[in-house]
């Protein structure tokens, strides 16, 4: 605490760091005056234009769509990471936590073109599942799992679980045994102890896991593009086709900082949540 | 003394956290060879005044001067102070020998000098064989031992100690007192330790200072603190002490327990005052109505092992007593005995 | 064991529930990389599933592709492999450079001023990829930046620093000011101390930002599909421009090397940081 560390030198260890850091910040405050630019291809003069030009019936689609699967995406994963992370936390043998701690991983930072090969193979029109069900005479006609919102959603919640499941086992290991045998001495069942004990312990690790993934598949773009041919528009893939084949840079900006709204809204949202549940349980 | 076999003068040293003022107008001689003992409660600022001794915290104002001269500006690093910490903050991914050695490393001394001080040390810690163990594999007692080592390594013109036995058990403690106090006369090295057990400071000091809300209240040899007192709090402080509420008589006697003492008061007559008395300087006698000793009931009473201690409920008064070689030992709670308080162990206090 | 997060007996109904929703998950996670891994040693050329016949035709393949290609074909895949080593080596060792110091400043220093500079360090992690690939695109457009492999690199740099930092911010909240001090009392200058005692340290935390830095910048996709050039590019997108439209087996092959790579990379990151930090 007291191991003073003076002003300048503190400073001057965090330049390299903010050094670093500064393009990011450049990029961030580039594509904000862009949004504003009175011209479609290059900064000049302000007009908020290019915003009024995306008060479109297929921009409304896009953010809705954007909105709605990475709301339905965070849900899924909270119901799937809760369990993993329980799961993990449990593990009592090494090699064990090791193997589930990879295979939950592995998603996020293997090459999506990868992973979209093996839902290709295993989801599409001629993939296993579909020739499986067929064999069998369950269904007549494929069933389109990929290249629409359903593919989507699959990759979205593969990709994003570790995300989530890493926070929630540090919130978990910090729930000691004693609360859970504390609620289960005064008889109550293991649903009960999860609402009443555990739920609420966790509630903190849960919101600010859940708020990260909705900001992380709200601005996804390799999935859509990949396993949502191009029927899925979400934001990503919108404003793409608006630079690509467009050459509308404004209008892209513009999006990107609607996009931006959109998650920083949320995350705020759920930031005020957690500090409104904290101050009554405090009060 | 003279000034020669002063060490360190502390003078007039003030410090302020944010509008907190932590230690207010500090003066403290260290004698050359001694070894003081910090006492006090919890925030009374006997830390941070190590810590000023230190370096690692500055005094807003004040001299700091060592052998006269004013070191109050020099870096941490350039003091030569040995420091033993709380946490006894080994190094963890050092051995043994590496940690002793790392003081004498900074001071280039050559590799082969390194191990022989290593050596030579471990032997006086009585750890010959652990040079190569890494410190993660001692027990509590030996990381102690080696944090000393450690710290006296660099022979060091102060030996400054922060609580470190404060995370042993209470066995263990009590041997590395004697230890300390031993090594400490073997190196003959000024030392000052802060500490909040007043046990361990009467066991270790020359002198002893306790302080309370960022002051001074008493220095002195042990035995002068503990048995003279210079106010209720240091008198509370050190051990089970009985306040009694007292009076002067008009004969300017100090009267208690509604009993007229031939003990002296220059303060005036009918005023009230507090007076302290230890648990020990209070006699049990068996009643005996021809005496002036007010008598009391036992109320509650419990054998320490080596000791006895009752609750006495006297004149409205309850005294703790223990026993001492006059006090019978059979005596059982609702008993009738008498009090007998030897005037002259009192310590007498203004009210305020 | 009666009571825990998951009973090991009993528990009836939640343990069933608990149970099925983790395999789901688990599922959902490995199955795609297993079928690639199965496919790869398909002998077929079609993609059908399960192969009939296996062989390690594709793997020769890959073998192929990077010993016969010729160094004249800008798009082939020794050159990106190279590009997306030579980035992620440079991010890695820029990012981990920058964020010791900082992590140091950030746990010995203001407390006020740590909030705010997580949070700024933090908003790489939640700003759209895709904004900010269009926003670095438009800047050394719009500056005709003809800096070379640097115009991945720099995106990447913003894009690793929230990951390495917590590493390091994680490994420097073990290490207690008394190690510091006591460096110090024995004669070491402040900046000796740092280097004798925290470095040292903070050793497996910041090998765990590294392979952090390591695998997101050799994987990250979609700031490089904005910034790649004819002259820049990396296995990612090599990978996407060369399957975009059909899919060639022996780009499973590939991709089972990298499997292997991760699992290797992971198990490393994992046993350093032992479950006492975050990965995230």
């Amino acid at each position: 605490m007291s191991l003073n560390l003076s002003r300048p030198r503190m400073l001057a260890f965090s330049l390299p760091a903010l050094l670093a850091i500064l393009p990011f910040l450049g990029a961030c405050f580039y594509i904000f005056r862009f949004s504003i630019s009175g011209e479609k291809g290059v900064i000049d003069g302000f007009s908020i234009q290019p915003y009024l030009d995306l008060m479109t019936p297929f921009f409304g689609r896009s953010v809705w769509v954007t909105f709605k699967l990475a709301f339905i995406s965070s849900v899924i994963v909270m119901f799937l990471a809760v369990p993993l992370a329980f799961l993990l936390a449990t593990l009592k043998s090494v090699m064990a936590r090791r193997i589930l701690t990879v295979s939950i991983l592995l998603p996020m930072i293997l090459n999506l073109l990868v992973q979209a090969y093996g839902w290709i193979i295993l989801l599409g029109p001629t993939g296993v599942l579909n020739t499986s069900l067929r064999e069998f005479g369950i269904i007549d006609r494929p069933l389109f799992l990929l290249f629409n919102e359903t593919g989507v959603l699959l990759g979205l919640i593969q990709t994003s679980l570790p995300l989530a499941v890493f926070p929630i086992v540090s919130s978990v290991r910090a729930i000691s045994r004693e609360h859970l045998e504390a609620a289960s001495s005064l008889g109550a069942g293991h649903w009960r102890t999860f609402y009443d004990v555990t739920l609420p312990l966790l509630r903190p690790g849960l919101v600010g896991a859940g708020s990260i993934i909705f900001a992380f598949n709200a601005s996804a773009f390799a999935i859509p593009l990949l396993l949502g041919g191009r029927r899925v528009q979400m934001m990503g893939v919108a404003i793409r086709d608006m630079i690509s084949p467009l050459f509308n840079w404004s209008g892209a900006a513009a999006a990107g900082m609607i996009l931006i709204a959109l998650t920083l809204g949320v995350l705020l949202f759920a930031n005020w949540l957690l500090n409104r549940t904290s101050d009554k349980k405090g009060a | 003394m003279t000034t020669q076999n002063t060490h360190l003068h502390i003078k007039g040293v003030t410090k302020n956290f944010g509008d907190m003022r932590a230690l207010n107008d500090i003066d403290l001689k260290v004698e050359r060879g001694s070894f003081v003992c910090l006492l006090g409660p919890s925030g009374c600022g006997k830390t941070t005044l190590l810590r000023i001794i230190a370096g690692f915290e500055k005094a807003n104002s004040g001299q700091l001067l060592l052998d006269g001269v004013d070191i109050a500006q020099m870096p941490p690093h350039k003091r030569g102070f040995g420091m033993v910490f709380q946490s006894l903050a080994l190094f963890p991914h050092m051995s043994v020998a590496d940690n002793i050695a790392y003081g004498l490393k900074l001071r280039g001394v050559k590799a082969k000098q390194r191990r022989d001080r290593v050596d030579e040390l471990l032997n006086v810690i009585e750890l010959p064989s652990i040079a190569d163990r890494p410190v993660s594999a001692l027990s509590g007692g030996q990381r102690q031992r080696v944090a000393i080592a450690r710290a006296l390594a660099i022979q060091p013109k102060l030996f400054l100690l922060d609580e470190p036995l404060s995370a042993l058990d209470a066995k263990l403690r009590d041997n590395m007192q004697i230890e300390l106090r031993q090594l400490q006369r073997k190196f003959g090295v000024t030392t000052v330790l802060v500490t909040h057990d007043q046990t361990e400071a009467m066991m270790l000091a020359d002198d002893l200072v306790v302080m309370k809300d960022g002051e001074i209240r008493q220095s002195g040899s042990p035995a002068t603190v503990y048995n003279q007192p210079v106010d209720m709090f240091v008198a509370d402080f050190l051990g089970a002490a009985n306040i009694i509420k007292a009076k002067s008589s008009s004969a300017g006697n100090i009267s208690l327990l509604g009993v007229e003492t031939h003990r002296k008061t220059n303060l005036s007559p009918g005023l009230e005052f507090d007076v302290a008395v230890r648990a020990e300087h209070i006699d049990l006698l068996a009643t005996d109505p021809t005496t002036v000793h007010p008598t009391g009931t036992v109320e509650f009473m419990r054998n320490l092992g080596p000791s006895i201690e009752w609750i006495i409920a006297v004149r409205g008064e309850k005294l703790r007593v223990r026993s001492n070689a006059s006090n019978p030992s059979n005596l059982e709670v609702g008993q009738n005995v008498d009090v007998s308080i030897n005037a002259d162990t009192l310590s007498v206090f203004r009210n305020e | 064991m009666r009571v825990g997060l998951l009973p090991t007996h009993g528990g009836g109904s939640y343990r069933l529930v608990m149970i099925f929703l983790a395999i789901l998950g688990i599922l959902i996670s490995t199955l795609p990389v297993i079928i690639v891994t199965i496919m790869s040693f398909s002998a077929a050329d079609t993609s059908s599933f399960p192969p009939t016949e296996f062989s390690f035709r594709w793997y020769g393949d890959v073998v192929d592709m990077f010993m016969t290609e010729d160094g004249s074909s800008a798009q082939s895949v020794v050159s990106s492999v190279q590009t997306s080593i030579i980035v992620a080596a440079i991010v890695m060792v820029l990012s981990t450079a920058v964020c010791i110091p900082l992590a140091y400043a950030l746990a010995r220093g203001d407390r006020k001023i740590r909030t705010g500079m997580e949070l700024l360090f933090t908003l790489p992690l939640v700003f759209p990829l895709v904004i900010l690939g269009i926003a670095f695109l438009l800047i050394a457009e719009s500056l005709r930046l003809e800096i070379g492999i640097w115009r991945i690199v720099i995106p990447h740099l913003a894009l690793v620093l929230p990951f390495v930092l917590r590493n390091c911010i994680g490994a420097m909240n073990g290490i207690s000011v008394e190690l510091e001090e006591a460096a110090i009392s024995l004669g070491a200058p402040p900046l000796r101390a740092i280097w004798d005692i925290v470095i040292p340290l903070m050793k497996a935390g910041i090998l765990a930002g590294l392979i952090f830095a390591l695998i997101i910048s050799f994987y990250e996709f979609t700031i490089t599909f904005f910034m790649y050039t004819i002259d820049v590019n990396t296995l990612p997108i090599w990978m996407y421009s060369r399957t975009v439209s059909s899919l060639d087996p022996s780009t499973l092959a590939l991709s089972v090397f990298i499997i292997a790579a991760d699992v290797v990379l992971i198990v490393l990151v994992d046993k350093l940081i032992a479950g006492r930090a975050n990965l995230f």
